[in-house]
């Protein structure tokens, strides 16, 4: 009895906190709703037979007195590694292993000249720290800042990882906000698959606004074709390989043949 | 510059480069009968292939440049079918245990350290042994008195009379050899387990097995290996394509149309060469493999982890 008495108490307390915060949210929101937009020139990028990487313009808007971050952010994923260590005292060798959970594949930031410091950082959930923070690893006991900072360094080398400082630009100033522009590189090894371009707008070191676009990755042609026969009748794709590879073998073994025959 | 997309490697490349690539290989390939997977897989890692791809695509490609290359040792006369088919037979044997012993060591944990160590010293030891012999052998050519070549050449003596109670004696006519068919079926067990355990073809340990052991001539020696080296590599290839889906036949086609055409120029170049010039080569070529593998060992990296499949 006495039971049922405090859940009533807690159910009236709730829906009156309910009500009350309400209003207050609405105001909230209203106070950060700054104009903010977005746009990608394309939402889907083609890879066909000569793709090698490509651009994305995006343009859009930002509040006047506020800055504007893009982020191009791709999947969450496991990844394996191996830690690097030294064996018998003096050789270096793969030696552990490590599992980042929830990483992302691709990970691009792009801001505008001279604001890097007040528009990166783990307490704006902008940057390389703020990743960490949403980064499991395992074995626990392994040195997770340590590692993904060395995995960031793996990852930017080929590309789908970056910091560009001064890569997007302000234009014109007009009643609805700042208008800004950037090209986004796509390297070749960012794969097919639904990524996120997102624009955040930063005021006084908070980020007051944020909007997010579907950037789709997608094969086509040849590399479409291949893929699909890969995974989809792998037998007949590893007999065909050979095949090919004996004839071309041949074939040129033949054309050779035939100039040698001179001498 | 003309690129092209790989679809399972997931990456674009430079056509030219990997056109240069496979030429590059195939012309060793055809010169020394190695398949040349010990040097193409970390090259093509070096230009952003993951390595389960690069390994397989390689293993592929392989597949041409030796089709190309046995074809053309054919017609010289240099291909001992027989030998070859009994070192194939051992081989898939050996490269069966291997791949059982791999999964043993991991689940031991210390897998790693004994590849590394197995790479360096059976690359030291077979360049240090092929280079020091084939010097020998070329000085003697030149009127260079070398008293240590002497118990070498009668080494094979010793061991005949051991090796002629084996049973099931064969004559290998190619090779000029008569031997028992069970010996080149147990190196090639032997191989087959090396190659396994050190994730290559095994071409740069046969050959030095056949000339040493078997005391096959030199060109005969490249023009069986590679027979060999062709069926070892197709069923690499299917199989690599079936379970883990790792070749890439855009990168594969690449390399193909370099090193066939690298395979026919190599055979031609290793008519003109005499046994000792090829043997010494051949053992500079493992050598500096060698001494890029320990470096690689004794140096710290830049980078402290490595996806996992990597070196």
């Amino acid at each position: 009895m006495k039971l049922g008495k405090n859940r009533m108490k807690r159910m009236i307390f709730m829906a009156l906190a309910i009500l009350l915060a309400g209003p207050v949210f609405l105001l909230a929101s209203d106070a950060v709703a700054v104009p903010l937009e977005l746009k990608l020139a394309s939402a889907t990028i083609n890879i066909s037979t000569f793709y090698n990487g490509t651009t994305l313009e995006v343009h859009g808007l930002v509040p006047v007195d506020a800055d504007v971050v893009l982020q191009v952010s791709g999947p969450r994923e496991e990844v394996h590694l191996k830690e690097k260590g030294k064996v018998a005292g003096f050789l270096w060798m793969n030696k552990n292993d490590v599992v980042l959970e929830n990483t992302p594949a691709v990970y691009m930031l792009y801001t505008p000249a001279g604001s890097q410091a007040k528009l990166i950082g783990p307490e704006l959930g902008i940057g390389y720290k703020a990743l960490v923070k949403d980064i499991a690893i395992s074995p626990e006991s392994a040195d997770k800042d340590f590692i993904f900072a060395e995995y960031v360094k793996l990852m930017e080398e080929s590309g789908v990882y970056a910091i560009n400082e001064a890569s997007v630009a302000y234009g014109a100033t007009t009643a609805d906000g700042r208008e800004f522009s950037a090209t986004l590189t796509i390297p070749s090894k960012m794969t097919a698959g639904e990524y996120h371009v997102t624009a955040m707008s930063v005021q006084d070191g908070v980020v007051v606004g944020q909007v997010q676009e579907k950037l789709d990755l997608q094969l086509s042609g040849l590399p479409a074709t291949i893929s699909a026969l890969a995974y989809g009748r792998p037998l007949l794709f590893g007999f065909m390989a050979v095949f090919i590879a004996v004839s071309a073998g041949l074939i040129i073994g033949v054309i050779f043949r035939g100039g040698g025959g001179a001498h | 510059m003309l690129y092209m997309y790989l679809p399972i490697a997931g990456n674009s490349v430079n056509v030219f480069l990997i056109l240069g690539l496979g030429g590059f290989v195939g012309l060793l390939s055809g010169i020394f009968g190695v398949g040349g997977g010990f040097l193409m897989t970390p090259l093509l890692m070096m230009f952003g292939i993951p390595p389960t791809v690069a390994a397989a695509s390689d293993s592929n490609q392989i597949v041409g440049a030796s089709t190309s290359g046995t074809l053309a040792h054919m017609r010289l006369g240099n291909v001992d079918v027989p030998m070859g088919i009994m070192l194939l037979i051992g081989g898939v044997a050996g490269g069966t245990v291997g791949v059982q012993v791999i999964k043993l060591l991991r689940a031991m944990g210390n897998a790693d350290f004994l590849i590394a160590i197995t790479y360096v010293i059976m690359l030291g030891g077979v360049g240090g042994y092929m280079f020091w012999e084939s010097l020998q052998g070329l000085r003697k050519d030149k009127g260079v008195p070398a008293a240590d070549s002497v118990p070498v050449a009668s080494k094979p003596s010793g061991k005949k009379t051991l090796l002629q109670r084996l049973p099931l004696q064969y004559k290998f006519e190619k090779s000029g050899c008569e031997i028992s068919m069970l010996l080149p079926l147990v190196i090639g067990v032997l191989v087959g387990v090396l190659a396994a355990i050190m994730g290559v073809g095994g071409g740069f340990i046969m050959v030095p097995v056949m000339v040493y052991l078997l005391r096959m001539p030199m060109h005969v020696v490249v023009g069986t290996s590679l027979f060999q080296i062709l069926f070892t590599c197709v069923n690499v290839t299917i199989m690599q394509s079936y379970s883990n889906h790792t070749v890439d036949f855009v990168l594969a086609v690449l390399l193909l149309l370099g090193s066939t055409i690298g395979a026919q120029v190599g055979t031609a170049v290793s008519k003109r060469l005499k046994a000792d010039q090829l043997k010494i080569m051949l053992a500079s070529l493992v050598l500096l493999v060698c001494v890029k593998m320990m470096s690689g060992l004794l140096m710290a990296p830049a980078i402290m982890v490595a996806l996992k499949g990597g070196h």
